[in-house]
């Protein structure tokens, strides 16, 4: 048995981060996204994997190299252009020659589920979807079950007119005859599996299976710090370096070669990147750092992302909690994000970072100005 | 330069050689032969070409389950089926293959010739097996022949041999790597660990002068006639990192890793606050005080980053630093042994060159230091102390991710002699260091910026040559840069200090020759772009590596390169090594496998 992880998507939503780096290799507990599926399906008892990558495809490649480190076989598949989840799959073919599991490499899923789908198809031989309930189902693929029969399947319907509160979870089990009829799904555009799905759904030939476990899911910035925060664990890399007057309180990951000067504290809900460096009485709190990222002294960083290689200069202050975001033409409101500062930015000393700011990568916020809103890359922000 | 595998066990020997050759193939690849025990005299097959080709030529299977296999990079002879090793005498009975030179093979020739012994190919190998079997023809043992034999040659040379009626590998290492694998119930024989990796991790590096005999379970090592005992060394690599996961090609893999490198380079060395740096060598803060002069010894890309190291030495330690290329190092008049520090800089540690030039060093007394990538290699057990860059395995012939890690190794060094001989203050080193520390964040910035330096590779790619322009630390990148391309796409490229191309190199600037100039820190950047003038009108098209927008307005592509001081020529490079490669990708050249190089040249 196979494993097809589709990992070429971008995943516009999530800028700045996503300008460097594609989504499933944004980070919970200091792991790419990516990398928790892989395990889950290894955990699955599946050693044969097949990425199938595309935007920015070299971070996965050279995170991932051959599975090695993982104890799988990955190979890869070029999907050159974002055509749809269905066209992803069909980049996979030349890789496959049995039953396999499909499923997505930015969404943290359990073994144990992965498993439940990989028993059916390899029992069954039948088109598998994994299914759970919502309580956003409107946000999904809405299914309607008969028994374990998928009667129908309705993408994000409106919200009065949902049939059901069940939802496509997004893993898969499929025979190789479901490379033709991905192959002979109408589309305009893009190639959903979903859009195969339905037909097979109408034809009566789909299986469910519900899933128990975590089922995590980073659609926005701020997704990042509820799912990181399920995911982290107390766990210091041996070559991590925390000063004897420094304090690491509850669930906190720290990665390789971090320091923490004396005062420093990070409190639960972090995870900090490779080679971080936390500075003399800074505070860190429920925020994802990347590596080699700078917090210099007495700053403050809550509710926050920091970027690779970024630096929040000393007194810098993220306050943390709950702010109105816009994303595109779209309002989030009471969403909990401090702020997300991009990959090489630099938040100058004592500046501040009002709730919900969003700066790009390798902005230069100078010392001492107020930032709120949504700063676009390579800018500069004065002092007002 | 080749590569020598061997297999003696329980299992099909075939297969086990044929894919320890290809693991080694990246070391030699002009012709390759395997030589199969299948009782009686051992069954040769060998070919012109990769080991593909060879492949083709092999059988479907063989019960040999003793044998050895040789991939070839011609030294002498042409690259012919008869040149290619294993080399057998008269009789078929016994086969050799070797890797090194053999100096006096021509006076052994002459006297075997004379006694009858024929010739079949122009090597100088050859003359193994045919001693060999003068001795056998004597009543020797093999053991004893194949001792006899060892003893009457001269040079370097890596040996292994396989004869009818054992089930044995004879083997004899001087100046040559040779080491043996063990298994379970079986052994492996490789002139590199990644001849076997997938199979044995405990391997006993054989010494210069050693004479040993390998069987299925048991490793007999002579020196001098005595037998001595090797220790057992564990190996902590991963033989499928060498796999191209998903990369077209090794070069862009390894330039793509070069992040996850220099975070290995930097891991726990570094105190950037407080200014300090633990390399854990050993060199006492009064010798370093009582320094004279660092020399840098290296070939190469090594060279390069040699250059770049003096520059930092002689500016933050405030000690004289020379670089030498190593095959025209002596240690010349005028100079205190005592006094001189010495630093072979290679990447495999197997260098020939390197290698010779560290041994004049240390027979004047001087204290070496190796830098290198491989734990165990020939240069660590023959410098004093060792500083590794820790870059992992490097597979692709041109050297990349391994120059950024020998110049951030290097750099450290420059700023902890700084630091012994209080040149630096705490608040100096601590600038340096933070950015070190910043190196593998900009060098993903560098590397997100890939789809831009394809397209001005695109643009530039059918130029008539290539100039690469620098000043201070500016100058060993553009050497750097010139390097990389000339070696992967064999277009025409040269690296100058850019104030001296007004003195003869500008005659060669004209509208179809692209120039690129480094305009970064630590580059004497403001003093390059009246350079930049210069070739601007001529009508050469230029690109720019700026730091900070310093000469933008001056060059036709600019590539933005992040300011991290001294360090910021290093990122630089970066662009260099990616426009290389597409550069040679877009005219379809063997980017891994360069035509006519090798990857470790271990032989002078």
């Amino acid at each position: 048995m196979k494993a097809v992880i589709l990992a070429a998507g971008e995943g516009t939503r999530l800028r700045p981060l996503t300008e460097s780096r594609p989504k499933p290799m944004l980070p919970a507990a200091n792991r790419p996204l990516l990398e928790h599926v892989v395990e889950a399906v290894r955990d699955a008892g599946i050693e044969d994997i097949v990425l199938v990558v595309g935007y920015r495809r070299e971070r996965i490649q050279s995170h991932f190299q051959d599975g090695d480190d993982w104890g799988v076989n990955i190979e890869y598949a070029v999907q050159a252009k974002q055509l749809g989840t269905g066209h992803a799959v069909l980049q996979a073919e030349p890789h496959v020659d049995g039953p396999f599991v499909a499923l997505n490499g930015d969404r943290v899923v359990d073994a144990a589920d992965v498993e439940r789908v990989v028993e059916r198809v390899e029992r069954d031989h039948e088109t598998t979807v994994a299914v759970r309930r919502s309580e956003r189902p409107s946000d999904f693929g809405v299914v309607t079950l008969d028994g374990d029969r998928v009667v129908s399947l309705v993408e994000k319907p409106p919200k009065h007119a949902a049939p059901s509160d069940v939802v496509n979870a997004g893993i898969y089990g499929f025979t190789p005859a479901a490379f033709d009829a991905l192959r002979e799904t109408e589309s305009a555009g893009e190639r959903a599996v979903t859009d195969t799905l339905e037909r097979l759904a109408d034809e009566g030939v789909v299986r469910a299976v519900t899933l128990q476990g975590r089922w995590l899911d980073v659609s926005h910035l701020w997704d990042l710090l509820r799912v990181n925060g399920r995911v982290v664990a107390d766990d210091t890399a041996p070559s991590a370096r925390v000063a004897d007057r420094a304090s690491v309180v509850g669930d906190v990951t720290l990665g390789a070669d971090c320091r923490l000067r004396p005062g420093a504290r990070v409190l639960p809900g972090s995870a900090l990147g490779a080679n971080v460096s936390v500075g003399a009485n800074a505070v860190v709190a429920n925020s994802v750092v990347l590596p080699d990222a700078t917090i210099g002294a007495g700053a403050v960083v809550r509710d926050a992302v920091v970027g690779e290689n970024a630096t929040i200069a000393a007194n810098a202050t993220v306050e943390g909690g709950f702010a109105d975001v816009t994303v595109g033409t779209t309002v989030h409101e009471d969403v909990r994000l401090g702020a997300v500062v991009g990959d090489n930015a630099r938040v100058g000393g004592a500046a501040t970072l009002t709730p919900g700011t969003v700066v790009g990568n390798r902005v230069d916020v100078e010392t001492g100005a107020h930032v709120d809103g949504r700063i676009e890359s390579d800018a500069l922000v004065r002092r007002a | 330069m080749c590569g020598i595998v061997g297999y003696a066990g329980a299992r099909d020997a075939l297969p086990v050689l044929s894919d320890g050759l290809k693991n080694l193939e990246y070391r030699g690849y002009d012709s390759a032969g395997v030589a199969l025990c299948e009782g009686g005299a051992p069954t040769v097959y060998k070919t012109v070409g990769e080991v593909d080709d060879l492949r083709a030529v092999l059988p479907d299977a063989s019960e040999a389950t003793v044998g050895v296999g040789h991939t070839r990079w011609s030294t002498h002879g042409e690259p012919t089926d008869a040149n290619a090793h294993p080399h057998t005498d008269c009789t078929g009975d016994v086969a050799v293959v070797h890797n090194g030179i053999i100096d006096n093979y021509d006076d052994l020739k002459a006297e075997l010739e004379a006694d009858g012994h024929a010739f079949a190919s122009e090597t100088d190998t050859e003359v193994v097996p045919h001693l060999v079997e003068a001795e056998l023809a004597d009543g020797a043992s093999p053991a004893d022949a194949f001792a006899a034999a060892v003893a009457r040659i001269e040079g370097s040379f890596a040996l292994a041999m396989v004869v009818d009626g054992t089930d044995a590998i004879y083997l004899a290492r001087q100046d040559s790597p040779l080491c043996v694998g063990h298994g379970d119930g079986e052994t492996f024989v490789g002139s590199d660990v990644t001849a076997f990796l997938e199979h044995a991790r405990e391997v006993t590096y054989l010494e210069n002068g050693d004479v040993a005999v390998v069987t299925a379970d048991e490793l007999v090592v002579e020196h001098d006639g005595e037998r001595v005992e090797r220790p057992v060394e564990q190996v902590e690599w991963e033989a499928d990192a060498a796999e191209k996961g998903g990369y077209e090609h090794y070069m862009l893999k390894e330039i793509h890793e070069q992040p996850r490198a220099l975070r290995q380079t930097l891991s726990g060395r570094i105190d950037a606050l407080e200014g300090e740096v633990d390399l854990d060598v050993d060199l006492p803060r009064e010798y370093l005080n009582s320094l004279e002069e660092v020399q840098f010894v290296a070939c190469g890309t090594s060279y390069h980053a040699g250059l770049y190291a003096a520059n930092l030495v002689e500016e933050h330690a405030d000690v004289r630093a020379t670089v030498h290329v190593a095959s025209e190092y002596q240690f010349r008049g005028g100079r205190d042994p005592w006094r001189t520090l010495v630093v072979a800089v290679t990447q495999s540690g197997e260098t020939a060159e390197t290698l010779a030039a560290l041994r004049e060093a240390d027979r004047t007394g001087a204290r070496t230091l190796a830098v290198t990538n491989v734990v165990g290699s020939s240069v660590t057990r023959l410098a004093d102390e060792n500083l590794y860059i820790r870059a992992g395995p490097e597979i692709g012939v041109a050297a990349t991710k391994t120059f950024v890690s020998q110049v951030t190794s290097l750099a450290l060094l420059a700023v902890h002699v700084g630091r012994e001989r209080d040149e630096l203050t705490p608040t100096e080193a601590s600038d340096l260091l933070e950015d070190a520390r910043g190196l593998p964040g900009a060098v993903q910035r560098v590397l997100d910026a890939d789809a831009q330096v394809r397209a001005v590779a695109e643009a530039y790619a059918d130029s008539d040559a290539f100039f690469f322009i620098g000043r201070a630390l500016g100058h060993s990148v553009a050497l750097e840069s010139a390097l990389k391309l000339k070696e992967i796409s064999y277009d025409h490229a040269e690296g100058f200090p850019a104030g001296e191309l007004k003195h003869g190199p500008l005659a060669l600037v004209t509208d179809d020759t692209p120039v690129v100039a480094v305009l970064t820190g630590g580059a004497r950047a403001a003093e390059t772009v009246n350079s930049v003038k210069e070739v601007e009108s001529r009508g050469a098209p230029v690109v720019g590596l700026c730091t900070d927008g310093i000469g933008e307005k001056f060059v036709d592509d600019a590539l933005a390169v992040p300011d991290l001081g001294a360090m910021s020529p290093l990122v630089a490079n970066v662009y260099a090594q990616l426009f290389a490669y597409h550069v040679a990708n877009l005219k379809g050249r063997a980017i891994d496998k360069p035509r006519n190089l090798a990857k470790s040249v271990t032989v002078e």
